[in-house]
């Protein structure tokens, strides 16, 4: 999962990675798409730019001890 | 300031001058201050401006892939907008009758049902309408089918030097206020090395003058100064500051300044009244 907050400066980032991801599956360059959604400093932007979503990758697992299906 | 001082400067009126101001910034020039206090404003609004900020988290439920603290943390980090003066503050006493609320309380149940979901901020649900996350799109965890979170959350003020999530801004700086002299003569206004040599694009020649287009973007670098030292000098006022500061959106940025003043206010009477129990103890 994408961190909540800037690392460096506490700034939101965590309701920002999806609009990012979906601009760039779109064509657009990651340049354009980190301005767009108005990330100045480049703190900010590198926690988008080098996140790597692996949940999903994990999500056809489940803790052991918990609920959920097989 | 009632204090005397000997030096003409800082008997000039203290000022303040709005530059830049929107939802979420501000940038303000405190004039005829010392750097010093104007410092101290900045670090107050960083460490002791109070705000809401989810502190307890009862876990009933927790299916997902995070662990338990892990979520917690997550939680903890959301901003959500606070009420001023509505909850109580870590240093007022909570037991009194008739006194402020010390928590707000805020629940997040959610279970996905056939596909994977994202849990977001929109899914916490808060008992108070004042208090919300400011923003309803941070990603918390993701579920699969089957999985489930309940959880009972507790929000407190606090102050950003006991934990960051409690800190109203990402940004709060404090610079000197640049000064740029351009000399009227010798300068041909044609070869604009001067206006080349700035990364932050502040001089230019219009009408065939070189003037100051934006004077607050100018970071004092000097290297205008160096393009072109006999024209060009550039320098601080020290007895103006540019304050800049970014809110994360539990306070508005107007909010947070005046905040931050009573703030200082507040340590400088305490301060105050413990010094003269020490000299009457000394007596």
């Amino acid at each position: 999962m994408i961190p909540v907050r800037c690392f460096t400066c506490g700034a939101v980032i965590g309701d920002k990675y999806r609009k990012f991801r979906e601009y760039v599956e779109g064509g657009m360059d990651p340049k354009e798409a980190l301005d767009k959604i108005g990330l100045e400093r480049y703190c900010c932007r590198r926690m988008i730019l080098s996140h790597v979503e692996i949940i999903d990758k994990f999500l056809i697992y489940r803790r052991l001890g918990t609920g959920g299906r097989d | 300031m009632t204090k005397k001082s000997t030096s003409k400067k800082s008997t000039r009126s203290f000022k303040i001058e709005f530059i830049e101001e929107s939802d979420n910034r501000i940038m303000v020039l405190l004039r005829n201050i010392p750097v010093t206090m104007a410092n101290s404003i900045r670090r107050v609004i960083i460490s002791h401006v109070p705000t809401l900020a989810i502190e307890r988290v009862f876990i009933f439920r927790n299916d997902s892939l995070m662990n338990d603290d892990m979520l917690a943390h997550r939680l903890g980090l959301i901003p959500l907008t606070t009420p001023l003066g509505k909850y109580a503050l870590p240093e007022e006493a909570p037991d009194e009758e008739g006194s402020k609320p010390e928590y707000a309380e805020l629940t997040l149940t959610i279970e996905a049902k056939d596909k994977p979901i994202t849990v977001l901020s929109s899914d916490i649900k808060s008992k108070d309408p004042d208090v919300k996350p400011v923003s309803g799109d941070i990603e918390i965890v993701r579920l699969a089918p089957g999985q489930g979170i309940e959880a009972e959350m507790w929000a407190y003020m606090g102050r950003g030097k006991d934990h960051a999530k409690w800190s109203p801004v990402s940004v709060s700086v404090v610079r000197g206020l640049p000064v740029i002299r351009i000399k009227k003569t010798g300068c041909n206004k044609k070869c604009k090395k001067c206006v080349e040599a700035c990364p932050k694009g502040v001089l230019a020649v219009k009408k065939g003058q070189l003037i100051v287009k934006d004077l607050y973007k100018c970071t004092t670098c000097g290297l205008c100064m160096e393009a072109c030292p006999d024209i060009i000098k550039v320098s601080i006022d020290e007895t103006s500051s540019i304050l800049y500061l970014e809110s994360i959106g539990q306070l508005r940025p107007i909010e947070i300044l005046s905040l931050a003043f009573d703030e200082v206010i507040k340590k400088l009477d305490d301060f105050y009244s413990s010094l003269n129990e020490v000299s009457l103890e000394n007596v």
